[in-house]
């Protein structure tokens, strides 16, 4: 029997929050002049006092109000006692005994079946600073001594922890991007796991041949979806073959190497952290009434399972095309307000999927800052719709209008595309126009050589090519026949 | 109960807390430790039943603070009683336990 694949997650999120957890400094570091935004309490001087931020509670109450979870009147904050440089106190304030947040779920969906993970718990902690190591490869071996830049210490950070419930490589990625959207839907985090406001650590082990569970290894520094995916990959086949040769597992924490592919050992027996957890005394507990709890219900956005949902019932379309327009909710609005403006559903959804996702993907942008708003993409879409634009020329008119910012009449007149369709006198006029233009072509016709009635076709292209598809090709053809006479 | 700690007991600390402890040094440190837990046994004399093991101490202010930016107005402090500093970053030795 094959061993089963059993697969736990921790994830970090970095709150949205303007300011640290137990400070006022700014929580923005990326970009910024190292310990510029630092004071003496996340500096750890001596006789400071932390005082916690009220945004993050309510950025971990909403996030685990996403995941289902109860959200605790009462929970409280420990330390996590580590020593390393990056750390200024010498421990972490975080969540253990008990933490904001209990017993939740998340549904993820792989291969057009729903599978629901169960949420442990979701608890608040401060992020660490950072090292620089100055050595010319940026190693640390051979380092003489490592700088510090504190400005992240203290960042606000959700810790959301799984439930063993995944089962493949597959799912854990999944998991990870339904978590990481249900965050950006929430704007409790940008999830963007290669800043670093996203880390995931994995716990994996594999079933005894009696079905027990079987010793399980964490894998941390998988900074990228498609590197949690390898390093699953590479840690379930070396257990498979430790455990075939006869081997045991050892519990242990490995690291995940990307460059080569690997994951490896972190620290051994000897310096293996105990983190000799103890309450923290400096911080009263976190009492959150029941009227605050549902002031944080009250306030929640449509989520994007329920969105999902509701684009099935409303708009009739694919499932493929409900996950690309929900993916991001900015785009589903964007979607909404377009068909709002009176865009027909369908095309209005295969117009987003396909043309302004390629425009945007084109010019690096995305869509909060793309000029083609939902008024003037309906406007667009019901033209293509009633007929009185091709595709094509739509297509050329939506890049107009996105990188050059014009208006949707702006970019007709600029392409010089026919308002409309073209029939009647002009189309009349513009036939006459291509015939005298070909002189020998309409001579041959006129004298009853075009056999094949290659020729005529040949006209009838340079017609319609002129009008930009915009005339009705039988038309085309009477006309032509009229002037040439056959 | 009274605890003690020896020579050996006090070097295996110091590693364990990855401090830097000359010979020189090692005997004010373990009486130093002997002090704290001399104290340790004189607060376990009393008679604590009935009593939590820990209770948040009463704190007056408020326990949250709303979400809003305030600099440090003397960064430069940091920086002149950091023990050092190297152009805007603190300097600490290396990192010891690597891999
Ligand atoms: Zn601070």
């Amino acid at each position: 029997m094959a061993r089963q694949i059993v697969i736990g997650l921790e994830v970090h999120l970095q709150l949205l929050t303007k300011t640290k957890l137990f400070c006022s400094c700014s929580a923005e570091y990326i970009g910024h002049t190292p310990n510029s935004n630092v004071c003496p309490i996340c500096l750890a001087v001596p006789g400071t006092l932390p005082l916690l931020n009220d945004g993050a509670v309510a950025l971990a109450s909403r996030l685990g109000l996403g995941l289902h979870c109860t959200i605790q009147n009462y929970s409280t904050f420990g330390r996590k006692n580590y020593f390393y440089a990056d750390l200024a106190k010498a421990y972490q304030i975080t969540q253990y005994e008990l933490p904001v947040a209990t017993k939740g779920y998340l549904d993820i969906e792989l291969g057009g079946a729903s599978k629901r993970v169960r949420i442990h718990h979701l608890h608040l902690e401060e992020d660490a600073g950072k090292l620089v190591h100055p050595t010319a490869d940026g190693r640390l071996t051979g380092a003489a001594y490592s700088l510090v830049d504190y400005n992240r210490g203290g960042v606000p950070l959700s810790e959301v922890v799984s439930e063993p419930d995944m089962s493949s490589p597959a799912e854990a990625k999944e998991y990870v991007m339904r978590l990481r959207q249900l965050a950006r839907y929430l704007d409790v985090s940008d999830g963007e796991m290669e800043s670093g406001s996203l880390r995931v650590d994995a716990n994996i082990s594999l079933t005894n041949a009696d079905g027990t569970l079987g010793t399980r290894v964490e894998i941390k520094n998988m900074n990228s979806l498609k590197a949690l995916e390898r390093a699953l990959e590479y840690e379930i086949s070396r257990q498979n073959k430790v455990l075939d040769s006869g081997g045991r597992i050892v519990q242990e924490t490995r690291l995940w190497d990307d460059a080569e592919g690997v994951t490896r050992s972190m620290r051994n027996k000897e310096t293996a952290s105990d983190y000799r957890y103890y309450p923290e005394m400096d911080l009263a507990p976190i009492v959150i009434s029941d009227s605050e709890i549902e002031g944080y219900r009250q306030s929640m956005p449509e989520l994007p399972q329920e969105k999902r949902l509701r684009f099935a019932q409303s708009f009739g379309l694919s499932g493929e095309e409900i996950a690309i327009l929900t993916e991001q909710k900015a785009l589903a609005d964007y979607y909404e307000a377009t068909v709002s403006a009176g865009a027909p559903t369908a095309r209005a959804a295969n117009w987003i999927r396909m043309e302004v996702l390629r425009v945007l993907n084109e010019l690096g942008q995305d869509i909060s800052e793309f000029r083609v708003k939902p008024d003037a993409l309906a406007g667009l879409v019901k033209k293509i719709e009633q007929g009185d634009i091709s595709s094509t020329i739509g297509k050329d008119l939506l890049d107009l209008m996105a990188r050059e910012d014009l208006t949707l009449d702006e970019a007709v007149k600029r392409l010089g595309a026919p308002q409309g369709r073209l029939s009647g006198d002009a189309l009349r006029e513009l036939a006459s126009r291509i015939v005298s233009s070909q002189p020998d072509v309409a001579e041959t016709i006129k004298n009853g050589l075009d056999k094949k009635g290659g020729k005529i076709k040949f006209l009838q292209g340079l017609v319609m090519k002129e009008a930009r598809g915009q005339a009705d090709p039988n038309e085309v053809a009477g006309c032509l026949s009229e002037l040439l006479g056959s | 109960m009274k605890m003690t700690v020896d020579r050996d007991i006090t070097l295996k600390m110091a590693k364990a807390a990855q401090l830097r402890v000359e010979p020189e040094q090692v005997e004010k440190m373990m009486n130093s430790i002997n002090d704290i837990l001399d104290f340790c046994a004189l607060v376990g004399d009393l008679d604590c039943s009935g009593v939590p093991d820990f209770m948040w101490r009463m704190r007056k202010l408020p326990s949250r603070r709303p979400d809003v930016p305030k600099d440090w107005p003397d960064r430069e402090i940091f920086e002149s009683k950091a023990p050092t500093f190297e152009g805007e970053f603190f300097k600490t030795p290396r990192i010891m336990a690597e891999g």
